[in-house]
């Protein structure tokens, strides 16, 4: 059809090129090529339902206020899934609600990130500037101060709480998704259909959130999904040093934090928190690196 | 980081200057650098000085205890010069340190310099040798897994650099000491010896902690470099022009290839400089070795200002030293920024 088209020759060439590139992506068909995010979105989708859904409806014992008479019980006993620790409390069930208190704290945080994170750095790709060197010398500052550092001090300075944590833990993703925000927003701002947005006297406000911001977004959205994991794991890392989530509730942090100091007589303590950790942030990053993959090669 | 970026805005803001000393775009980017650090500098100290400033009870109130009278608070307050106002204890601590004097701790009276003279080379020799030990691995490794895409060995390296990324470095270190000091016992799980107690114990006592933070670097390192060759050796007109030449293809690999991943890679070394040091934190408390991040972590919890002052400030001149000497190494060694911009 195409063909009977007089310019359409010019364009042949650069048609002919274009599968020899994209030959390498698509060999597989239906659900199949879809494996790379299927398998770790089934995956997650498994770890939260286990971590909000089944402590609703199956028999999971109570995370704190265990009864020390139940303390070092093995695991595989009836009951406790994985035993108990040494105060007595189900460690399955601190699994579960430890599981829950790193999923919702990394989400918040980067929530935070996303919306505070993204929209500073779009404001400073999209006007550059004054502001922009400005927002970027903030940025190398909180960069270049040792975040944990920051976040240590936040966290001794408040208090431990769930809240606090993600304060604290915020100031690692507001400055990476500002970076992120701010180049993808640089290079956008170049394009053509943002300049002709402009030409046709689109206000400001407007090109940046319905033509910038759905373009950024889906490169922040896989950011956000690759740094689930980092955060999960400072997250424990504050509890590691009696910051983060206060005991007797239970983050996976501090139960691997309680568990260091009998590891060679009760490695269990130290290891079945560790592997609910590794097999999420690993989700997160198999997820977020088969998006990545995908989104850059579109 | 927009390294690239930066060297290439040095030398092509240098048209028409004279003087072939102002003209050298290393020196050019030296200044540049050295007077945007300044400020960040700056931002550093005063931000870690308002943070400190902030945490609940100060020095005299944690050296005391709780069973101090309010009058004994209020004399090592004032001994401490803790009673002036923030802002002039601010300008005090600045105008002191840039004569060098970084004071001395409320706790210990030692002096901040002499603190840092021997806890800095702990970290700096745990940092030398993940670094080293991982470099060493991913080069090879990245090379093999490069050289078929796809094919077996590939898809190890890849599942096994992708389980890496997700271990905490916590849980590395947990389990390391389980299986080789508590289990193997051929390790020692937690101290440090002094190089000049031997060699041997010295390397062996950084083992453990140098894996728990090398192994994800590593990991880290390894996808970096297949990723960068392999885009090398699927777009890059040089690399097609030595296949045809009938350059042998592990030749185009590692003689072609390889030299311009190379330093993609140590730009990514040189930034995440700042990063490594956060995580040295966690290990040396884990390990109990005398370094630089439990003297912090001690300095926070003590509330000893001038001493969390001395290390941020150590550490963020480390972090835009390491910075300026990756972005010096880019404009040194590619020459396309060495000579200016051609494509724009």
């Amino acid at each position: 059809m195409a063909a009977q088209l007089p310019e359409a020759d010019a364009q042949v060439p650069s048609l002919a090129l274009a599968p020899a590139g994209a030959e390498f992506t698509a060999p597989r068909r239906g659900w199949l090529r879809s494996l790379d995010v299927v398998i770790p979105a089934a995956m997650l989708g498994f770890l939260l339902f286990l971590f909000f859904v089944w402590p609703l409806f199956g028999t999971v014992g109570k995370p704190t206020g265990g009864n020390i008479l139940d303390a070092n019980i093995d695991p595989f006993s009836s009951g406790h899934l994985f035993g108990t620790d040494p105060v007595g409390n189900d460690i399955w069930s601190r699994i579960l609600y430890g599981g829950r208190n790193s999923i919702e704290i990394a989400l918040a945080v980067q929530l935070i990130g996303l919306i505070i994170g993204g929209s500073v750095g779009a404001f400073a790709g999209y006007w550059g500037g004054l502001m922009d060197s400005v927002l970027m010398r903030v940025l190398d500052v909180l960069i270049a101060f040792p975040a944990l550092v920051l976040a240590l001090a936040i966290a001794e300075n408040l208090g431990p709480s769930k809240t606090h944590t993600i304060m604290a833990l915020s100031f690692f993703s507001v400055p990476a998704f500002a970076r992120i925000s701010r180049a993808a927003t640089l290079r956008l701002r170049e394009r053509t259909f943002i300049l002709a947005a402009r030409l046709s006297g689109t206000g400001n406000a407007r090109v940046l959130l319905r033509h910038v911001a759905p373009n950024v977004l889906p490169q922040l959205v896989t950011f956000g999904l690759l740094g689930m994991g980092v955060i999960i794991i400072l997250e424990g890392a504050l509890s590691f040093f009696g910051l983060g989530i206060p005991p007797p509730n239970p983050s996976w942090g501090n139960m691997i934090f309680d568990g260091q100091s009998i590891l060679s007589a009760e490695p269990r303590l130290v290891l079945v928190p560790s592997a609910f950790l590794f097999v999420t942030v690993l989700s997160f990053n198999l997820l977020g690196d088969a998006l990545r993959s995908r989104w850059s090669a579109v | 980081m927009s390294t690239p970026a930066v060297a290439a805005d040095v030398t092509t803001g240098l048209r028409g200057r004279p003087g072939r000393v102002a003209s050298s775009p290393a020196l050019r980017l030296i200044g540049k650098r050295l007077a945007t650090a300044i400020p960040v500098l700056w931002g550093v100290t005063f931000l870690t000085f308002l943070v400190v400033n902030r945490l609940p009870g100060d020095a005299a109130q944690q050296l005391l205890g709780i069973n101090a009278t309010q009058q004994q608070i209020n004399e090592l307050r004032a001994k401490l010069n803790l009673d002036e106002p923030f802002l002039s204890r601010y300008f005090s601590w600045l105008g002191h340190t840039l004569t060098g004097d970084l004071g001395s701790s409320f706790a210990s009276d030692q002096s901040v310099t002499s603190i840092l003279s021997e806890r800095l080379p702990v970290t700096f020799e745990l940092l030398a040798y993940a670094l080293i030990v991982s470099l060493i691995f991913t080069v090879p490794v990245a090379l093999i897994a490069a050289r078929r895409p796809n094919g077996i060995v590939d898809r190890v390296t890849m599942a096994i650099s992708m389980a890496g990324l997700s271990v905490a470095n916590y849980v590395l270190a947990l389990i390391l000491v389980y299986v080789f000091a508590v289990k193997l016992d051929v390790l020692p799980a937690i101290g440090y010896v002094n190089p000049s107690d031997g060699l041997g114990p010295f390397l062996k006592s950084l083992t453990l902690p140098a894996i728990s933070i090398g192994f994800p670097l590593f990991c880290f390192y390894t996808r970096l470099l297949r990723a960068d060759i392999l885009e090398q050796m699927q777009g890059e007109d040089y690399v097609v022009t030595a296949a045809a030449k009938g350059v042998g293809p592990w030749r185009v690999l590692v003689r072609h290839a390889l030299p311009n991943s190379l330093f993609g890679l140590l730009t990514v070394v040189g930034l995440n400089i700042g990063t490594l040091i956060g995580v040295t934190v966690i290990i040396e408390s884990i390990f109990a070795l005398p370094g630089i991040g439990q003297a912090l972590v001690e300095a926070i919890n003590n509330r000893d200002l001038l001493v969390v002052q001395g290390i941020v400030l150590v550490l963020a001149v480390v972090v835009v030293i390491a910075n300026l000497i990756t972005d010096l190494l880019y404009a040194v060694l590619d020459p396309r920024i060495r000579y200016g911009r051609t494509a724009a």
